[in-house]
């Protein structure tokens, strides 16, 4: 079967990871105690803070770099990203907002009907690794995207790649050949 | 022979060469042995033995085992050739002999099965039968439960059972079935000991089996027949299950509402009416409590969403205002007696219920003004200088006075300092401690660094002029053996130059003051008497010395050329002098070993060179 690209398949994106630079050290100690919702981890060396409005929880190195998971799209990381880095300028460091980037994308995507595994994996050898003892799903690898999927039996599908084009298009690469193994 | 069991030392083109081989070498010897060992346990053939050690082979020259655990790289080597012949192995197996998690070594072996292309077939539950169904002992009757558990598999693949699931389980509930279907009594504890899977997983797997269809069959029905139709896999019929249940509750809520507004409009009616037949508040009171409902209002109804904007708050004060005063006026003067506190008790348990109906209304409004509010904002906020050049905080869209929220005050700040030093305490205490420690060690004066290892030592990188001299520094520098003169080696290259030679003697003789003196009472003798006894003397040493010494040989022969020319050298010069004729008999062991022809000036000079090579053994040649 063709690649059917048109078939309504919603691809729901579950988390965004970003990282970006304040490109000025930041005191951690500082930070834990002054700020309202963080967690100060002293023994790995970092402040977790959560941000309710994009609901994202940002990770602080001392060294000034941040990385910020749990936002819902692109803009939505960005838009927390800055949110950050104005409390923390507020809290008083000379912070800027430098080397923002889209590190990962994880989105899950269901389709109608079930995937019959070993057979998956027999048709697509170098990429597909399937190991019933460890994990119930088989994991693809889409080397040119750079982007991983893993297929259930089910049907559902979880991708994760660089940005959501990636994701998009892994997505679609992998119809036609989950629709041969259908059960 | 001379060099003992082992492999045979090839001359390669240099030094660094055939020293490299000797480390590769023994990777591969170690790894051999760690496979005949695990193997052995697992009772694997040699055949399947050897083939692990190909694929360890490839695996190192891959380089693949760099940062692993040796351990970790064998049992995939063995786990991969137990999946290619389809020996009943488990990963698990190999991790209970291990005592490593399954979850690590089943990286490790996803990582090899991939470097080294290899595709391991998918494992079939089919393979365990018989080695669970022995292990389960039933006798005479063995090969009949077997063949009925494998039936009983098949269907299960059939029923879509199979995939995504530890063949393992599929097996224990396969056998457990079978079990009883020949009368054994075979208990789940039993089956779980041998099948290795949780009790609880057991179980599941045999419900998931006796809602398809073939457990309705009687024993004989199921030994003759085979129904046609296959089932969905239980997780599919599991995700359908709950999305029914979802849709009865949606239904179920939507109808509710319905319902509970219907009953807040009758309640509103109510109280309508009984506000119309009761006397008004008066006074300070009415206020008060006006008040007090507002303030409750506006947080439940606004609940999560924080109102960050002052002006939000008014507007939706405004609207808030006329409803929940109509309704709820009455009730604050009922309680108003109660007291404050109770008011307020009150005022929050009423708004859910009306939140219903307020609910949506207010919040609607509230949220259509947010983002005009914030448009407002965000405008104010730009100020040009913000925003020239790259890195510069964009601020648009981010509203300071919520994040100003995100910053404590002191009192707040020293109470979280509090609370986080009370939790952290046994982590700052370690840490003292260890100061502590550390600063005691340093007054001792033994204080000890422990830096974390550095894998690759850097050495500054030699520079020579000529390919000699590189060798004699890099030979400085990494003092592989004790049993290797160093000094003779260095001669390899440079037979003809003497000076260089000499130099490099004399700053080697401060470093090697024991063996000066050995080999000086050795230089003695040997100038003074022929060598035949000195060979004889050698001989016997050589031959006792462990394979070891093949290794110094080989680096040796090729300094007996070099030796020649500095063999008529000053006898101060202890390195190179060396009895010069010896009797051709006792060079013939030492052409065998060698190889390379063009190393082999003469016997003589060879079994010389190894004068120096036995120097430490002389004692115990005595």
């Amino acid at each position: 079967m063709d690649a059917d690209s048109d078939v309504a398949l919603d691809i729901l994106i579950t988390n965004v990871v970003c990282v970006f630079r304040t490109r000025c050290h930041l005191n951690l100690r500082k930070i834990a105690l002054e700020g309202a919702n963080v967690i100060y981890k002293r023994d790995v060396g970092k402040v977790l803070m959560k941000l309710r409005k994009p609901r994202i929880t940002a990770t602080i190195w001392s060294s000034g770099k941040v990385i910020c998971t749990g936002a819902t799209s692109e803009e939505e990381a960005k838009l927390g990203a800055r949110r950050l880095a104005r409390s923390l300028q507020k809290l008083g460091f000379q912070v800027i907002f430098t080397d923002f980037k889209v590190v990962n994308v994880l989105a899950v995507c269901n389709m109608p009907f079930e995937i019959r595994l070993p057979e998956f994996t027999k048709n697509n050898r170098p990429h597909a690794s399937y190991e019933p003892e460890l994990h119930p799903a088989v994991c693809y690898r889409i080397k040119t995207l750079r982007a991983t999927l893993q297929i259930f039996s089910t049907g559902s599908i979880t991708v994760t790649g660089p940005n959501i084009k990636a994701v998009a298009s892994a997505v679609e690469q992998i119809y036609p050949f989950v629709f041969e193994s259908r059960k | 022979s001379l060099i003992g069991a082992g492999k045979t030392p090839t001359l390669g083109g240099g030094f660094h060469a055939n020293l490299g081989k000797e480390s590769r070498a023994q990777t591969l010897q170690n790894g051999k042995r760690q496979i005949h060992h695990l193997g052995n346990q697992l009772q694997l053939n040699q055949h399947c033995l050897d083939t692990a050690f190909n694929f360890f082979k490839m695996a190192v020259s891959k380089h693949l085992t760099r940062g692993r655990k040796m351990t970790h790289v064998i049992a995939a080597c063995l786990y991969l050739v137990c999946r290619t012949e389809g020996t009943p192995h488990m990963l698990l197996d190999l991790s209970d002999l291990l005592q490593v998690n399954v979850y690590v070594l089943g990286k490790t072996f996803l990582l090899l099965a991939r470097e080294l292309c290899i595709n391991a077939p998918a494992i079939d539950p089919c393979l365990y039968i018989p080695r669970f169904a022995h292990m389960l002992e039933f006798g005479d009757k063995n090969h009949e439960v077997s063949m009925t558990a494998l039936r009983l598999l098949q269907r299960m693949k059939r029923d879509w059972m199979h995939t995504g699931r530890r063949p393992s389980g599929l097996c224990g509930a396969a056998l457990l079935v079978a079990a009883r279907m020949h009368d054994f009594r075979r208990t789940v504890k039993e089956v779980i000991r041998v099948v290795k899977v949780c009790e609880s997983t057991l179980r599941k797997r045999l419900t998931e089996f006796e809602d398809t269809p073939t457990s309705q069959l009687t024993i004989d029905e199921f030994m003759r027949i085979d129904l046609e139709e296959e089932c969905d896999p239980p997780s599919f019929t599991a995700g359908q299950k709950k999305l029914k249940i979802q849709q009865l509750e949606k239904a179920l809520s939507k109808k509710l509402e319905d319902f509970e507004g219907e009953i807040s409009s009758y309640q509103d009616e109510i109280e309508i009416e009984l506000e119309n037949s009761r006397p008004k508040a008066k006074g300070v009171f009415a206020n008060f409590t006006k008040e007090d409902s507002i303030e409750d209002n506006t947080s439940s109804v606004l609940g999560e969403e924080e109102a960050e904007d002052e002006e939000l708050e008014a507007a939706a004060n405004h609207l808030n205002k006329d409803f929940y005063n109509e309704l709820h006026e009455k009730d604050r003067v009922e309680r108003n007696e109660d007291g404050e506190c109770k008011n307020g008790n009150e005022a929050l348990v009423r708004p859910p219920a009306l939140e219903s109906l307020l609910g949506p209304l207010p919040t609607a409004a509230s949220l259509g003004i947010t983002e005009s509010i914030k448009e407002c904002i965000s405008t104010k906020d730009r100020e040009p200088g913000e925003n020239t050049g790259d890195g510069e905080l964009d601020l648009s869209g981010i509203d300071d006075s919520e994040i100003d929220r995100y910053i404590l005050n002191d009192t707040e700040a020293q109470i979280k300092a509090e609370l986080w030093m009370k939790e952290n305490a046994d982590y700052l205490k370690e840490q003292k401690e260890k100061e502590a420690r550390i600063a005691k060690e340093k007054e001792l004066g033994i204080y000890k660094e422990h830096k974390p290892k550095k894998s690759a030592k850097k050495r500054e990188p030699i520079q020579a002029s000529t390919a000699g001299e590189a060798i004699e520094k890099m030979l400085e520098q990494k003092k592989i053996s004790s049993k290797i003169n160093y000094n003779v080696l260095r001669d390899l290259n440079s037979k003809g130059s003497n000076t260089p030679k000499k130099e490099d003697d004399s700053t080697d003789d401060s470093t090697n003051t024991k063996k000066l003196s050995r080999r000086k009472s050795i230089a003695s003798r040997n100038i003074a008497n022929p060598v035949n006894s000195v060979g004889k003397r050698l001989r016997p040493l050589i031959s006792t010395l462990p394979a070891k010494k093949a290794a110094t040989e080989e680096v040796t022969f090729p300094n007996a050329q070099a030796e020649a020319p500095g063999l008529e050298k000053s006898a101060a010069v202890l390195v190179e002098s060396g009895p010069v004729t010896y009797n051709p008999d006792e060079e013939v062991e030492e052409e065998e070993i060698e190889e390379d022809d063009d190393h082999c000036m003469s016997a003589l000079q060879l079994v010389g060179g190894n004068d120096y090579g036995c120097d430490m053994d002389d004692d115990d040649g005595y």
